[in-house]
């Protein structure tokens, strides 16, 4: 853990701490949210505010009439579906930057997440899951990248060699040469940053479920968010393949392997979302 | 449509996942988003110029019979049988058609359920083999996510693989 911290650390660039979420995450479960709370908590960043607006006014979240005020958007949307897009306007601002290191294009590692995200909620409204800790979670299940691909961003080169070479995960090779994965960093990143645990423990297991004890039904919804993300192309950098199958996953939420051909045709129906939440890319954060 | 394609100097056509694209003697490139565990299949009659490209999800149409019928390209056995045809609709001769095909990216577990691609290549060999029809290049399975392309003229199939700046040229044997 200490080592992990230390590297969090050093990174020069730390994105700020996206202290909206959380805060609205603790709403969730509440059965009546006063709007005006939701709005309170929301205006705190304005730069994340006029994001969520614009998406608001976008062609599929469509308001007949465009909005430029957050209390109108909340009472026209719901709490639900402002939660969403306040998440991926915060994950867009934490994920839309550019990792040389990992070999991809700026904006890939964004959109993978975003595909993630929509086909793991997909999978969790299906079972009657908590579809929002879901999205909020295979959202960031890959924030830990953010913070390698910068403080190690020479090593990466020789990771996926490794990995390569040996036929191991990108995680294994991770682990082998840093002496820790970014899973692990991400869910230690938004444990700093006050997420609840269950969406801690779901980030630092993604690659691996069972891993994250009494939260792995929500490990396992980001797990299969993530492969089929990687199946329908949503997924870049070098050998982005290499990863284990993990069945646990089907067997935690009691799925029948057919289900992932379902879930792919449904994400695939699911684009239209995908593409409007992909436009919500913030300016990258100026260095400190 | 989309964009210029900088080595040729034609324009770049999307051909999205789940569908397909025919032309012919179109000076354009067709090119498939990213394939993932996806396949994307390119034919090209040579003597009339007739290039076609389908990039399909899921093997097999009998997975959802009335996707199948409303998304042909879905699949990859109802997406050959429409690609085909429609070439033949635009002149094509079957046993002149060219055809290469690239992606099917696998995960490092061979067996796992997770390992859709395997099951694509499959029913490629099987379709064709039925048809007396011959497989010029592949490039799939492995671990890299790539996209391809078809220029609409001269039938050169080219590969974007992830994280490699250059394009590969899938080369006749």
């Amino acid at each position: 853990m200490q080592a992990i911290d230390d590297y969090i650390s050093n990174v020069r660039y730390l994105p700020p701490a996206p202290r909206v979420v959380p805060d609205l995450i603790k709403l969730l479960n509440q059965p009546d949210v006063d709007s005006s709370r939701v709005v309170k908590i929301i205006s705190l960043d304005p730069s994340l505010t006029a994001n969520v607006l614009r998406v608001c006014n976008s062609a599929y979240f469509g308001a007949a009439l465009p909005t430029s005020d957050l209390q109108e958007a909340v009472t026209r949307l719901g709490f639900q579906q402002v939660y969403l897009l306040v998440t991926a306007a915060t994950g867009a601002k934490l994920l839309a930057t550019p990792q040389k290191g990992l070999g991809m294009d700026p904006g890939e590692l964004w959109k993978h997440s975003v595909a993630a995200a929509v086909s793991a909620q997909l999978i969790a409204k299906k079972l009657g899951d908590d579809f929002n800790l879901v999205f909020t979670a295979a959202l960031l299940h890959d924030i830990g990248k953010v913070i390698l691909a910068q403080a190690a961003e020479d090593t990466y080169f020789r990771i996926f060699r490794e990995a390569e070479t040996r036929q191991i995960s990108i995680i294994e090779s991770e682990a082998k040469l840093l002496g820790m994965n970014h899973a692990e960093v991400g869910g230690r990143l938004l444990s700093r940053w006050k997420f609840p645990p269950n969406i801690v423990a779901a980030v630092t297991h993604h690659h691996a479920p069972k891993g994250a004890g009494r939260h792995e039904r929500l490990a396992s919804f980001v797990y299969l968010g993530n492969m089929i993300a990687y199946f329908m192309g949503h997924g870049f950098g070098h050998i982005a393949f290499a990863m284990r199958g993990r069945e646990e996953a089907l067997t935690i939420l009691g799925l029948p392997p057919e289900s992932i051909p379902q879930y792919m045709m449904e994400t695939f129906e699911q684009m239209h979302m995908i593409e409007a939440l992909f436009s919500m890319v913030a300016e990258p954060a100026a260095p400190k | 449509m989309l964009s210029l394609d900088s080595l040729t100097g034609t324009d770049l056509v999307l051909v999205g996942m789940a569908d397909l694209a025919v032309i012919r003697e179109q000076p354009v490139t067709l090119c498939t988003s990213p394939l993932g565990a996806c396949l994307a299949v390119a034919i090209f009659d040579p003597v009339r110029k007739i290039a076609g490209v389908l990039n399909s999800m899921l093997p097999e149409a009998s997975i959802d019979p009335k996707r199948a019928g409303e998304r042909p390209g879905m699949f990859l056995d109802s997406g050959l049988t429409a690609l085909v045809d429609r070439a033949v609709e635009l002149g094509a001769l079957p046993e002149r058609l060219e055809i290469f095909v690239a992606g099917g990216a696998r995960i490092l577990d061979e067996t796992s359920y997770f390992n859709i691609g395997n099951r694509n290549f499959g029913v490629l060999e099987s379709w064709m083999k039925a048809r007396g029809l011959v497989l010029v290049a592949a490039d799939v399975g492995g671990l890299s996510n790539r996209s391809l392309q078809l220029n609409g003229m001269t039938g050169q199939v080219r590969l974007k693989i992830s994280g490699q700046p250059k394009l590969k040229i899938l080369c006749k044997p």
